[in-house]
């Protein structure tokens, strides 16, 4: 049988089934499956020499269809078919293939509304208004990330041990996170617009455990938007309210 | 009335009409369908949504979307040059498809960009299915598909929804904004139905 190979014409095995059967003159339904594995391994040695890279879904595929004629071949027991019912695995392969069918079908149409949306053409937008657009972007504080964040917070942890006396009297307060975003948010009514991280740490005391806490506060508050931030380049945090 | 102005040197003496200068002063005596086709030509590619506009122009959505409407049937007429489409709810001027083999021809080119039938097919099983995982994809194309999401979702096509609830906590694909219009759909209710093949048993495909 001669047999013609044309190299890119499959984009996967379902697809060089849905050929073969076609080329067969074979239903979809109710194909052959010897004639299908014969036909598959044919356009698969054929590929071989061509020397073509076969890719492996290709050989899985070949190894299910052979894995169903050898079962055929084997006696079946007689079984009453009571409650399990293995799926007949040509079956399955119907339904693999009818699907496939679909969405390769429905393939063309796509192909043709991107085909026809190709041929029209917009313009961008005006330059002048794009600058506007950017513009506005730049006066929004969501300059930084959260890297920025840890290393001005760092910056104010140095300064306020730097600022410490020698001698100190220890007394730890604990808070807990959430009872600290309390906190922060009764004092942000009576807040400027933007502030500095510094202003939020005046109640702290010199006392680290709460400027942690309170730097975990600002950044639960950030993630809820209610405060945006930014970082200068002095490495100072300013806030804004989100 | 007139006035005067040099253009290279040159006096040119032109017409003032101070009647319509003034009238730029309250924007509601200009036809409002106007104003949406003057924002529309500025934002160009970008497009303008309903509420947007509405919001711009102080009319509810139900008056905004009657607007659009009067003004995508003006522009069907064949003696204007572009259309007014609406693809994701994006509106926008997008010059008609019989210009193309003209402009073609004026830059001396053929080329449209082209998507690769695989590339077409895991769209189609996107836009059919999300969300959807790349195994589902995988099962139903019988392909890997690794690298073409990678690809698509590179294109701006398809984009990540979150991740699904399945072992691994795979991702879950979805078509984008981009998709609706590179496909020409107003939303995915447009896509077309999937030919069924499972009804008629009896009927053989492929004749």
């Amino acid at each position: 049988m001669s047999f013609r190979v044309q190299i890119d014409q499959f984009v996967g095995p379902l697809d060089l089934m849905l050929h073969l059967i076609r080329e067969q003159q074979m239903s979809i339904f109710d194909f052959d499956i010897d004639v299908l594995t014969d036909q598959y391994l044919a356009y698969i040695n054929e590929m071989e020499d061509l020397q073509l890279e076969i890719e492996s879904e290709y050989l899985v595929e070949l190894a299910t269809l052979i894995e169903y004629k050898s079962k055929k071949l084997l006696p079946k027991e007689e079984t009453i078919l009571d409650g399990e019912y293995e799926a007949d695995p040509k079956e399955r392969l119907i339904q693999r293939l009818l699907e496939y069918q679909q969405y390769k079908e429905i393939t063309e149409q796509l192909s043709d509304f991107y085909h026809q949306r190709n041929l029209q053409m917009a313009k961008p937008i005006s330059m002048e208004v794009d600058h506007w657009i950017k513009k506005d972007d730049s006066t929004l504080p969501i300059d930084g990330n959260a890297y920025d964040l840890v290393k001005a917070m760092y910056k104010v942890l140095r300064r306020m041990k730097l600022s410490k006396p020698i001698e100190t009297k220890f007394t730890q307060k604990e808070i807990s996170v959430d009872d600290r975003i309390l906190q922060l948010k009764a004092r942000l009514k009576d807040l400027d617009e933007t502030f500095t991280f510094e202003t939020l740490l005046e109640d702290c005391n010199e006392n680290l455990h709460l400027a942690i806490v309170t730097f975990l506060a600002v950044l639960d508050l950030s993630r809820l938007q209610i405060l945006t931030f930014f970082v200068d380049s002095n490495e100072t945090i300013w806030f804004k309210r989100g | 009335m007139e006035y005067k102005e040099y253009k290279y040197g040159i006096e040119v003496t032109r017409p003032l009409h101070i009647n319509t200068v003034k009238k730029v002063e309250r924007k509601d005596e200009y036809p409002i369908d106007t104003i949406v086709e003057g924002l529309l030509f500025i934002v160009g590619d970008e497009g303008l949504k309903i509420e947007q506009c509405a919001a711009v122009m102080d009319v509810t959505l139900k008056g905004m979307e009657e607007v659009f409407s009067r003004l995508m049937f003006k522009y069907q007429k064949e003696e204007y040059a572009f259309e007014l489409v609406n693809y994701g709810g994006n509106y926008k001027f997008l010059s008609k498809s019989y210009i193309h083999p003209f402009a073609s021809k004026l830059f001396q080119t053929t080329k449209t960009n082209a998507l690769s039938q695989s590339a077409l097919e895991t769209l189609a099983i996107v836009a059919y299915r999300q969300p959807i995982t790349r195994v589902e994809i995988e099962e139903l194309r019988g392909v890997g598909c690794d690298m073409m999401l990678r690809k698509l979702q590179a294109r701006n096509l398809i984009q990540e929804m979150g991740r699904s609830d399945a072992p691994g906590k795979p991702f879950l694909y979805g078509v984008t904004e981009e998709f609706m219009d590179s496909f020409k759909l107003i939303s995915l209710d447009e896509l077309p139905e999937l030919p069924d093949f499972s009804s008629d048993e009896n009927e053989n495909l492929f004749e």
